[in-house]
């Protein structure tokens, strides 16, 4: 067995444990409320769990596409579910960190994608979004030149220059991440799923920007 | 919606492992569901939706040995235990997604794949019973077999422009075709497609053309959907189904490939697959696709000894007659006192005796074929009977299939997709005559016969337009139409002149043949109606 294997399966159990626990702050702060003193602090404590289970996910899913055994499962999806679905996932959270969570996005919007995988990215970087929002995220999507664009913006300070220059390469920025404690795993992520997308010649990309609708970071991921 | 949207609804969880049926339960818990239950495997998930009407069932895909998910769903469908109104949630691993994804038939309301969150599922669930709302009175009208009920009452929804008005459409095109009112259908499909290119519309227009007849037009809007999205694999199914009617049977056999690579589950694909390769001379294709349906079949509401019989018959195509024995000995096992069986077993064994150059067995097995069929016949009539047709003309008695499928033509001379497997068999065969010809000159009999019969009724001759739908129907009488309208015509003589006793048991017995052969036929519902409201007024 390699080591990447072995890496492999205890992600998996890790995942899993960690998925035991979030159910069980999630049943504790829904129906025992009295026993915990500081909701606050059960709220960002259930933030970093899912941050670390999100993590470990998408590590699992690098790791298949490594040694070609994701799968990847396109069909049509509607946006404003897809939308609906992940605000309801992050808004208990927002409110904790008071931030305002905002969608925009046409009721008839479909598009076509991996709904695992897309939930994935969007809802990995809409976490680190909402930490770095001063008052407001919003959460929108597009049709744009015959690409769905999937936007996550916030009022925060936006994203460094290092790091837009990351969104155009191949690199992880672990180096760039030792240094500052941050390895951008989420970015390398969504670009493997954008490229995972493709229609003919067409092949899905990420972009960074900043100060769009909010002054703050804008991340658009583009689907054909 | 509040939250009360999820009480007084019964819900199911089915999973393996109980850590994960805690887990769902007490998310369900905490939704403010307090009962929920529970079932290990498949067979117990299928008992308890025998015994209750559940709202909701949230089943693992991986359940062990036995039954899988999707079985479960297929079962529960295919039995009518689970109506249109009650939601199916498939709970998938990420290493099963590819396993799971499109079905033949049916297809659950939504995949939930593992490990998901509280906030997730209730998102889902709203969303999904927002959906089925008001769903059940249609459901109760579907399962007493009334359309047009259902048809209204889905009007009556449509009329209040609802959150779930694209459902409702797309259900009620769906009610449409199969109760025979295509234009309905087409309408609601061309009104969506008017305000945008949306895919289910596009897919009802390609079923709708081909319906129609319209195959090449309908091959068109497939591979379209299937260029718009590469894994839509129904779109496939139809691809190749509008393939064949045009004649295309090594076509279809590449499409059907491709579709089995994305989706290699479904015993009714690998089925199709296995019956093309068979017929077109890829006889390891076919034993390979017959091998899997087969197996698949083991657990499956599909299961059906014509795929035992499809096995055997690519193995002895392939010079393997022991193991072709082996795969009847295994038909008569799986499936003793069926009666479908035993016609199975014969042909099976009459294409192995011919191949192993005995013809007095495979003469035996074909005549025991023939008696089969007499027995089991009913609702499969047509079926068998190409099956048969198949093994005469294996066997060499070209004139005797022949025969047969001119006789298969008269009794289903409106049944499209029964024509087209007749053609096919008449084309396999080597015959004289082109199918089409074929099938022209005696549907254009049939059509004359019944054609006068329906304008004495009209004309009101009554005892001329019965004299003459009586001989028809006794010349063809596992035809459908000729026997609704002789029906309908002692009917009406009775309505006009009062019940007679003898014309009355006459009646019964053609709408009794029309219930062997075609149980869901809109006529035959609205005919038995009428006989029912006739014999109470004479009461």
């Amino acid at each position: 067995m390699k080591f990447a294997d072995i890496l492999a399966q205890s992600i998996h159990d890790i995942k899993n444990s960690l998925g035991m626990i979030l159910n069980n702050i999630d049943v504790l702060l829904a129906d025992a409320p009295e026993c915990i003193h500081d909701h606050q602090a059960a709220r960002l404590l259930q933030h970093e769990a899912k941050r670390a289970n999100n993590n470990l996910v998408q590590l699992l899913s690098l790791y298949k596409l490594d040694v070609q055994r994701l799968s990847v499962h396109i069909a049509e999806h509607s946006l404003a579910e897809f939308c609906e679905e992940i605000v309801a996932e992050h808004q208990a959270m927002c409110k904790a960190l008071g931030v305002r969570l905002d969608i925009a996005c046409d009721d008839y919007l479909v598009g076509y994608f991996d709904l695992d995988l897309v939930r994935g990215v969007v809802g990995s970087i809409l976490g680190n979004a909402q930490r770095y929002a001063k008052t407001t995220v919003r959460l929108s999507a597009d049709q744009l030149d015959a690409y769905l664009v999937i936007r996550v913006e916030d009022d925060g300070a936006g994203y460094p220059a290092g790091v837009m220059d990351l969104a155009e390469t191949e690199q992880l920025g672990v180096e760039h991440g030792f240094s500052s404690g941050r390895t951008h795993l989420g970015l390398y992520f969504a670009r493997q799923v954008a490229r995972l997308h493709t229609s003919g010649e067409r092949q899905g990309r990420v972009s960074l920007r900043n100060g769009r609708d909010l002054p703050g970071g804008c991340f658009e991921l583009w689907l054909p | 919606m509040a939250i009360n949207s999820f009480a007084g609804k019964r819900y199911l969880v089915v999973d393996d492992f109980a850590d994960m049926r805690a887990t769902v339960r007490s998310m369900l818990h905490s939704l403010g569901i307090p009962a929920v239950d529970q079932a290990r495997d498949g067979a117990g998930a299928i008992a308890l939706i025998e015994e209750t009407r559940y709202d909701v069932v949230l089943c693992d895909y991986n359940l062990g040995r036995g039954k899988d998910g999707q079985q479960v769903l297929e079962e529960a469908r295919q039995r009518k235990l689970l109506g249109i109104d009650s939601i199916f949630i498939m709970i998938t691993a990420d290493n099963t997604r590819e396993m799971v994804m499109a079905a033949v038939e049916y297809e659950p309301d939504n995949y939930l794949s593992k490990p998901f969150t509280k906030d997730l599922l209730r998102t889902r669930l709203l969303r999904l019973i927002e959906r089925k709302a008001d769903l059940a009175p249609v459901n109760a009208a579907l399962h007493g077999g009334d359309q047009g009920r259902a048809i209204e009452l889905l009007d009556g929804l449509i009329a209040a422009r609802p959150r779930n008005l694209a459902d409702l459409l797309k259900l009620k095109a769906e009610i449409c075709i199969t109760a025979g009112r295509y234009d309905a259908a087409a309408a609601i499909y061309a009104e969506a497609l008017a305000a945008r290119d949306v895919a289910w519309a596009q897919f009802g227009r390609g079923k709708l053309l081909f319906l129609t007849k319209a195959y090449a037009q309908a091959a068109e809007v497939f591979q379209a959907l299937i260029e718009r999205n590469k894994e839509l694999v129904s779109a496939y199914d139809w691809l190749a189904r509008a393939q064949l009617a045009l004649n295309l049977p090594a076509v279809a056999e590449k499409t059907l490939v491709a579709a089995a690579e994305l989706s290699p589950r479904a015993v009714q694909r690998q089925q199709l697959l296995g019956d093309l390769a068979l017929n077109n001379g890829n006889a390891p294709l076919a034993e390979s696709a017959f091998g899997r349906a087969v197996q698949l079949g083991k657990f499956s509401v599909f299961n059906h000894p014509s795929l035992y019989a499809g096995l055997a018959k690519s193995k002895t195509a392939n010079n393997k007659h022991d193991e072709a024995l082996q795969a009847v000995a295994e038909l008569s096992r799986t499936f003793a006192n069926d009666p479908a069986a035993i016609f199975y077993e014969a042909t099976a064994t009459a294409a192995i005796r011919h191949n192993q150059g005995d013809s007095a067995g495979a003469a035996a097995a074909t005549r025991q074929a023939e008696r089969a069929m007499r027995v089991a016949g009913g609702q499969h009539a047509a079926r068998m009977g190409v099956e048969l047709a198949r093994t005469l003309s294996q066997v060499g008695e070209k004139q005797q299939a022949a025969a047969l499928l001119q006789s298969l033509v008269a009794n289903n001379h409106d049944d499209e997709a029964c024509l087209i497997e007749i053609a096919r068999a008449y084309r396999d065969a080597g015959l004289d005559e082109t199918p089409d010809a074929v099938i022209t000159r005696i549907r254009r009999g049939v059509v004359d016969t019944n054609n006068r019969g329906v304008q004495l009724i009209r004309d009101g001759q009554l005892d001329a337009a019965i004299d003459l739908l009586q001989q028809a129907a006794a010349q063809v009488p596992g035809n459908r139409t000729v026997n609704l309208n002789a029906a309908k015509a002692l009917l009406i003589r009775m309505e006009r002149h009062g019940t007679a006793e003898d014309s009355l048991r006459q009646l019964r017995q053609y709408l009794d043949r029309v219930r062997q052969v075609a149980p869901g036929d809109q006529r035959l519902t609205t005919l038995q109606a009428q006989v029912q409201r006739l014999v109470l007024k004479s009461m």
